[in-house]
């Protein structure tokens, strides 16, 4: 559905716009029935873009929203603009180079990307994983999950206008991606974890950073989060809104903290353990609003108990080698093989298929991400535009891992 | 020798440049002189000065305009620097640092990029609203500052309906920001536009009526005469009178001025920029400046309404007046700058050199001379300023407006946004009431007290 418009040189002469431009209107006739009921537009709607290119999208999303005034009536998420094909260059690269092609899917949380399909192929393999190596895992997996909670933050003030604690956020990230560059050599996509182990013991830079940032840790979770908290525009902005509850979130399969903010205790380190997880004690905290805020909250509660579970790793950290013996070339026997792991976005799986040779068959990723953003559709409906951001903010999907 | 350096003629790079200026300056010198003794230029000055003397009323109005539209360019400079150094600090993070002594310039620089920027304007906007839209938002406020009284007699125009003027020519704005909102052909644009129309209306209301009680209580509309009747100690200020309304004030006035937590006619993490999506160049400066005056604008405004305007919190104790004539000032002026070091050093040098014996007395007496020469025209510029009312307004006017100023900024790093349903649920349920109870209460008070 193209638009005439008057030229600019000469306003006599019509001038056909290109429809993506100025209409959200696909160019091409409706394919099914959805699309032709939310292309149609009824006397006083307005089809407006929110991306791929918009401040608060988090990434490339391209939301198309169908609006009366300032309130949505439906809502359309079109996906694909930051597709890598990762999952097909991970079958056509062997078993280690797979595991560095992950690194970018959420790029918030690189190990734990790494982390899964590692687990799925030492399933593949047979390989155990030395004690210390999977203390090491965890230690640095729990900071990598204050680093993407801690932006979190941030984020979701910056979407509701807030200014300062998105600076707060980056300089939390900062100090433990640092840490992390110290044990790994990257600050961002870290490629550390190896099949049977990991990629480097810990050392001394890493250890005393560590050391710095524990010190402070919740002591600084608590002055940021209390900018936020408390603020009554905050509170009044995010209760209440987008209330995902308990069916609604078992239906579309929600995982991580957006479920656990509606008050189902899954957690895939308690639900179906993994490394050393068993060994260590944390509570998994769970809030039964199902709103923004409970999601919001849900995810500060968690960095506590994240940092509970550092304190107790650093305690037990076991004496040993940080990688079991593993030939050179990984030559799994046929077979298939699945690893779940819970990210800071919820349950993150690895389903690898093997055939005998040294590349993967079959590469799938599961991604909470992709799961969560589900509820955008049903969420945003009777809300106000200004809403998006805050129903959006609170799922913190990260593109990257949704597009794969 | 190389070529390029030498001469081409008698006269050096810097001759070149001086001999026709010489040249024109003696042409000139001449016409001047032939013009005094012919008695054209004394006719001319003569009757220049009768028609300014006849018409000092519009004489003075042009200048208040000119200086005015001069100022407001300084205060959207400093305001700027403040909202990036302040918010800078506020975030931990290091802010502007590059031009100029701490970043001072950077500001300046913003302007000059805009500037050189790309007037562009995209297809399919309607070209004439869309160019006139940051003209009236920027005229707007420039024409609000023309009856702001900075201090005593220092003001643009005292129109005695000057706090409804205020007020008219301030809502003009909005018109600007709908005219851009509507022209841009722009979904965003348009929902910012309607925002601003909806919100500026809004709270147009409690903030007209949060300010009748202080016409009141000061009996004139004069913004001049405002400050006069809360002339006294910090107790006469009217927010110790009036505290209900210029808490409603000061709310509807950030919602006026467009500032978080009610900035949303220009969400960006909402509608991208709002009315301002398409601009660029000095189009969009226009917008960017008249934001930043407006708060300078609201915040003056603020001063002048609740907290006494150019008055002193504590009035000077000590009133002292010149008795003299201007040009006996000047001469006493003179005295003191060059009498007071020399004698005052004097009265120092005298015990320093007779407690050091090793000490000269022309080397003491040189050292204190060289210390209390700053000292004594510190103190000198110091009674001045305490006693020229005109300076003194000024600078007290700008350290309460700027306290406001940096309100604003503050709550800009502090502050989410609110959603436009409970903005709107704030200014009519809230504002508008407390707004009407504060001006009944206050109508009770003038009755009992004042029979």
């Amino acid at each position: 559905m193209a638009t005439q418009i008057p030229s600019l040189d000469d306003p006599t002469v019509l001038v056909q716009t290109p429809a993506t431009i100025y209409d959200a209107v696909p160019p091409y006739a409706p394919r099914t029935e959805r699309e032709a009921e939310f292309y149609t537009l009824r006397d006083g709607e307005m089809l407006i873009n929110l991306g791929p290119q918009h401040p608060s999208t988090h990434g490339v999303l391209r939301l198309v929203v169908k609006l009366e005034g300032e309130r949505i009536s439906d809502v359309d998420p079109v996906l694909g603009y930051l597709h890598r094909g990762i999952e097909k260059l991970g079958e056509n690269a062997d078993y280690h180079h797979a595991i560095a092609y992950t690194d970018p899917l959420e790029y918030i949380s690189s190990l734990f990307n790494e982390l899964a399909p590692v687990m799925a192929f030492e399933q593949l393999m047979d390989v155990r994983v030395p004690r210390r190596a999977e203390y090491i895992r965890v230690l640095a997996c729990e900071l990598n999950r204050i680093a993407s909670h801690a932006l979190f933050m941030g984020w979701m003030a910056l979407d509701l206008g807030g200014l300062t604690p998105i600076l707060y956020g980056f300089i939390e990230r900062d100090e433990i991606v640092e840490m992390l560059a110290a044990l790994t050599g990257q600050r961002m996509l870290f490629n550390y974890m190896r099949i049977g182990g990991v990629n480097g013991d810990l050392n001394h830079e890493f250890l005393s950073r560590l050391g710095d940032w524990m010190s402070h840790a919740l002591r600084e979770v608590d002055a940021n989060t209390t900018l936020l908290n408390e603020n009554e525009i905050f509170v009044r902005r995010t209760r209440g809104l987008g209330t995902i509850d308990r069916a609604m979130a078992l239906n579309m399969g929600l995982t991580g903290p957006n479920l656990r903010a509606s008050g189902i205790p899954y957690d895939v380190r308690r639900a179906h353990p993994y490394g050393v997880y068993p060994e260590l004690e944390f509570e998994i905290p769970t809030r039964s609003e199902g709103d923004s805020y409970a999601r919001y909250m849900l995810r500060v509660d968690e960095i506590k108990q994240s940092i509970r579970i550092i304190d107790q790793v650093i305690h037990r950290m076991p004496d040993g080698p940080v990688m079991a013996k593993v030939p050179r070339r990984i030559t799994p026997r046929p077979g298939r093989a699945w690893a779940a792991i819970e990210s800071p976005r919820g349950q993150y799986g690895c389903y690898a298929i093997s055939d005998g040779t040294d590349q993967p068959y079959r590469f799938r990723i599961h991604d909470p991400s992709f799961v969560n953003l589900q509820a955008v559709v049903p969420l945003m409906p009777g809300n106000l535009l200004a809403d998006t951001m805050a129903v959006m903010a609170s799922l913190d999907p990260v593109m990257g891992g949704i597009d794969k | 020798m190389s070529v390029v350096a030498q001469p081409s003629g008698r006269l050096s790079p810097a001759g070149r440049m001086v001999v026709p200026l010489l040249g024109t300056l003696i042409a000139l010198v001449v016409v001047i002189a032939a013009g005094i003794a012919t008695g054209i230029i004394p006719a001319i000055v003569i009757w220049l000065g009768g028609v300014i003397l006849a018409n000092i009323a519009i004489v003075r109005f042009i200048v208040a305009a000119t200086a005015i539209l001069l100022f407001t360019v300084p205060t959207a400079f400093v305001i700027i620097f403040m909202e990036l150094k302040v918010i800078a600090f506020m975030n931990l993070r290091i802010g502007p640092n590059r031009v100029g002594p701490w970043g001072t310039l950077a500001s300046v620089v913003h302007g000059l990029k805009v500037l050189s920027k790309e007037d562009f304007t995209p297809t399919g906007v309607d070209v004439s609203v869309f160019t006139l839209a940051p003209v009236a938002t920027f005229v707007a406020s420039v024409l609000a500052f023309m009856v702001l009284p900075f201090g005593p007699g220092l003001f643009g125009a005292d129109l005695n309906v000057g706090l409804l003027y205020f007020f008219a020519v301030g809502g003009l704005g909005v018109i600007g920001l709908l005219m851009a909102g509507w022209a841009s052909f722009n979904k965003y644009s348009l929902l910012g536009g309607l925002r601003s129309a909806a919100q500026l209306v809004s709270y147009e209301i409690p903030l007209t009526l949060s300010v009748v009680g202080v016409i009141m209580l000061a009996g004139t509309m004069s913004l001049n005469g405002i400050v006069q009747a809360q002339s006294g100690s910090f107790l006469d200020w009217f927010v110790v009178r009036q505290p209900l309304a210029f808490l409603v004030f000061f709310i509807a006035a950030t919602a006026e001025a467009n500032r978080t937590p009610f900035d949303l006619t220009e969400a960006d993490s909402e509608i991208v920029a709002g009315f301002a999506t398409e601009y660029s160049g000095m189009r969009f400066g226009f917008f960017f400046f008249a934001e930043y005056v407006n708060v300078f604008l609201l915040s003056g405004l603020a001063v002048v309404l609740f907290f006494g305007g150019w008055t002193a919190p504590i009035p000077w104790p000590w009133p002292v007046h010149f008795l003299l004539t201007p040009v006996d000032t000047l001469v006493a002026l003179v005295a003191v700058l060059v009498g007071l070091p020399l004698v005052g050093s004097l009265l120092l040098a005298l015990p320093t050199w007779m407690v050091r014996p090793r000490l000269s007395f022309a080397r003491a007496y040189g050292t204190w001379l060289l210390l209390f020469v700053p000292l004594a025209i510190g103190l000198v510029l110091l009674y001045l300023l305490l006693n020229l009312d005109a300076l003194l307004g000024i600078v007290w006017f700008f350290i309460k407006a700027y306290a406001f100023v940096f309100t604003f900024v503050w709550m800009r790093a502090t502050l989410p946004r609110v959603r436009i349903d409970q903005l709107m649920g704030l200014a009519w349920k809230w504002l508008l009431p407390a707004s009407l109870a504060n001006l009944f209460l206050t109508a009770l008070a003038i009755l009992v007290v004042r029979p």
